[in-house]
């Protein structure tokens, strides 16, 4: 109990709340720009959080992913632009809304359960983590091991459009994880004699250059392009939202589930929980004739499943360190900053931090219902601000977030290199979020490996003789099995959903 | 910039081979039967592996698929600016700022490119220099970030 006071102390702490509140301003605006994407929110704040203490480090992080998620939306029926890829799923549904005059209705919906749906991730992770991490204390090399290949796994079976591609970005992650300092022996590899080297390609500046420089080249040749805002005035979002939810409550319900489990797997997140509760939504409705000519109901799934995707992904990042997309994976990356090894132990030591972490979500999805109608009511005014100057001033912003991580040139050198390999994979169809997860998750993949090898002496059944790691080893296999076997009995992609435009967030 | 699947597969296997000599010449821990050199060995494998399904794909797929596809926009001399630009802003930002420090290198970065993408020389000039200042006080003041004073040095 002690625990939830100091929590609550924590966070009702007025620098916190300030924190919480620039954190969602900043996030509505990345949100509502299409083009920046809430991880690209992620990576920007990242820099700025680590000179802060941790709660309002994740306070800030928490908030302004939660707003990015929902003020996508808005462009999305404003100008038919999705403001970050999570909305991409239900774009073209919001624009005929907003066509046939229904635009007060749409955003009052996007709004209204996006707002619940992200309260369904936050009870749920208030529920399942602490659970989850009595169990993983007892967890040894063998089952984090397994985690983390299923985790892996995951991402690249789950996220990608073709596993061939997937897996070589996250070898690629993988491989890049083991530059530095060998975690086992303490050898240096792949340094080439280069101090900066020596302490591993340095997370942060990879994730700003992968993620906001890679983008940025993508929209600076389209930086003259701009859509045509389709409703001038917005009127009252809050009408009618009653009878939506009365119909189609079971919708919501389903929608903000689909979003949990994709959210708690890892390497899948908001975006693809919208493509396929969309899809779902659609399969399962009386009226599937309906979709796409302005219809709500597809809306109500998809926007409640993008947020509450959001509270899911932190469950497998607080409880055993395995990011469940890909703003966990900067999470993950900013805890251990903080010296606050993700894992189940820190739900002993520091219960207040977890705590903290709860209320923080809690609050953020409740400032979301305000500023989220501030928000839609300024779009006009938002959505005016031209790409030609904002584009310059993130570069400027990436370049100086970078430097600040490493205080050298050697993190802007870094987000650079990295900036111009994830254009190039992105270009050619390789997904970048397995090599950030590699990257993530590397060390602690190959920490494990050694030592159950080391354990086993050799032998592979000693990797199944746990009883949990015997089941996550089986579950890994047999998913493996699947994804090899699909590729060899048909030429079609893995899974027909992410073959939308379902990339980063 | 799309390229054929086969040359990406080929540059896999090409970098893949280079990670495995290279662990070769990690030590080797007498009474340990595994190394450092082992887990990068294990993923160089499986990249070795996918750079030839790779080949094998787009060596079957050669007749649809280009080995080299540039989209419409490298071919408009405006946009191959600003893409280039861009790198050559963070270039330029890498070998000067710590000479020239970061307030001139920044305003002039960020004046070049409002230009260059089509805002008003007036606009362009103000809004440089006002988010240069607005960023350095941020980064430096507030976060006390060490960002590089270069010529300022000599004249304060």
């Amino acid at each position: 109990m002690d625990a939830i006071f100091t929590a609550i102390g924590l966070v009702f702490d007025p620098y916190v709340l300030w924190v919480i509140v620039a954190s969602a301003a900043f996030g509505m605006f990345v949100g509502s720009m299409p083009g920046l994407t809430a991880t690209m929110a992620t990576a920007l704040l990242v820099p700025v959080t680590f000179f802060m203490d941790p709660v309002p480090a994740l306070g800030a992080i928490v908030t302004a992913t939660a707003m990015a998620i929902f003020a996508g939306d808005i462009p999305a029926a404003m100008l038919r632009i999705p403001g970050t890829p999570a909305s991409a799923a239900y774009a073209d549904e919001s624009y005929a809304m907003a066509r046939k005059g229904l635009l007060d209705l749409n955003l009052g919906v996007n709004l209204v359960f996006s707002v619940l749906g992200g309260l369904v991730g936050v009870i749920i992770l208030v529920l399942c983590a602490p659970m989850l991490a009595e169990l993983a204390i007892n967890f040894s090399s063998f089952e984090y091991f397994w985690l983390c290949l299923l985790g892996l796994t995951c991402a690249v079976f789950i996220a990608t459009s073709s596993w061939l591609k997937g897996f070589v970005s996250l070898l690629f992650g993988l491989l890049l994880a083991t530059v530095g300092i060998d975690p086992a022996a303490g050898v240096p590899r792949f340094t080439f004699d280069n101090v900066d080297l020596m302490s591993g390609i340095d997370f942060i500046p990879a994730m700003i250059g992968m993620f906001a420089l890679s983008e940025l080249l993508r929209g600076v040749i389209i930086a003259d392009k701009k859509g045509s805002v389709v409703a001038e005035k917005v009127g009252n979002i809050f009408r009618g939202i009653a009878d939506v939810m009365r119909r189609y409550w079971k919708n919501f319900l389903r929608g903000s589930f689909i979003g949990v489990l994709i959210g708690a797997l890892p390497g899948a997140g908001a975006d693809i929980a919208a493509w396929i509760s969309y899809a779902i939504s659609k399969r399962f409705s009386k009226e599937p004739e309906k979709y796409g000519t302005g219809h709500i109901e597809g809306i109500v799934d998809s926007t409640a499943a993008n947020n509450s995707s959001l509270g899911a992904a932190w469950i497998p990042a607080l409880v055993f360190g395995i990011p469940g997309d890909s703003i966990t994976a900067i999470v993950i990356g900013v805890l251990y900053m903080k010296g606050m090894n993700p894992g189940p132990t820190v739900f002993l030591q520091n219960p207040q931090f977890i705590y903290a972490v709860f209320i923080i979500f809690i609050v953020a999805n409740l400032v979301m219902l305000p500023l989220g109608w501030a928000a839609i009511k300024s779009a006009k005014q938002l959505l005016r601000v031209p790409p030609n100057i904002l584009l310059p001033i993130i570069l400027l912003f990436c370049i100086v977030g970078s430097f600040a991580m490493t205080n050298s040139v050697y993190g802007i050198v870094l987000m650079f290199v990295m900036g111009l390999i994830g254009w190039a994979m992105e270009e050619n169809g390789i997904p970048i979020a397995p090599a950030i997860l590699g990257l993530v998750l590397g060390q602690m993949l190959e920490q494990n490996f050694m030592t159950s090898m080391i354990k086993a002496d050799g032998s592979f059944l000693a990797f199944f003789e746990r009883p949990i790691a015997g089941t996550l080893g089986v579950v890994t296999v047999v998913v493996w099995a699947m994804i090899i076997w699909r590729s060899v009995n048909s030429k079609a992609p893995a899974i027909e959903v992410a073959a939308g435009p379902a990339e980063g967030r | 910039m799309r390229v054929n699947d086969a040359i990406i597969g080929l540059l896999l296997i090409a970098a893949s081979i280079a990670v495995f000599i290279a662990t070769l010449s990690f030590p080797e821990f007498p009474g340990q039967r595994y190394g450092p050199s082992l887990f990068p060995q294990v993923l160089s494998t499986a990249m070795l592996i996918c750079g030839v399904l790779l080949v094998i794909h787009g060596w079957r797929n050669r007749t649809e698929e280009h080995w080299l596809v540039l989209e419409s926009w490298t071919k408009e001399p405006w946009r191959l600016g600003s893409f280039a630009l861009v790198i050559a802003a963070v270039l330029v930002y890498i070998f000067a700022s710590d000479t020239v420090g970061f307030i001139p290198v920044a305003a002039v970065i960020l004046g070049v490119l409002f230009l260059w993408l089509g805002t008003r020389p007036v606009t362009a000039t103000i809004t440089a220099i006002v988010a240069t200042f607005a960023i350095h006080w941020f980064f430096a003041t507030m976060l006390r970030v060490p960002l590089p004073r270069g010529w300022l040095n000599t004249i304060l």
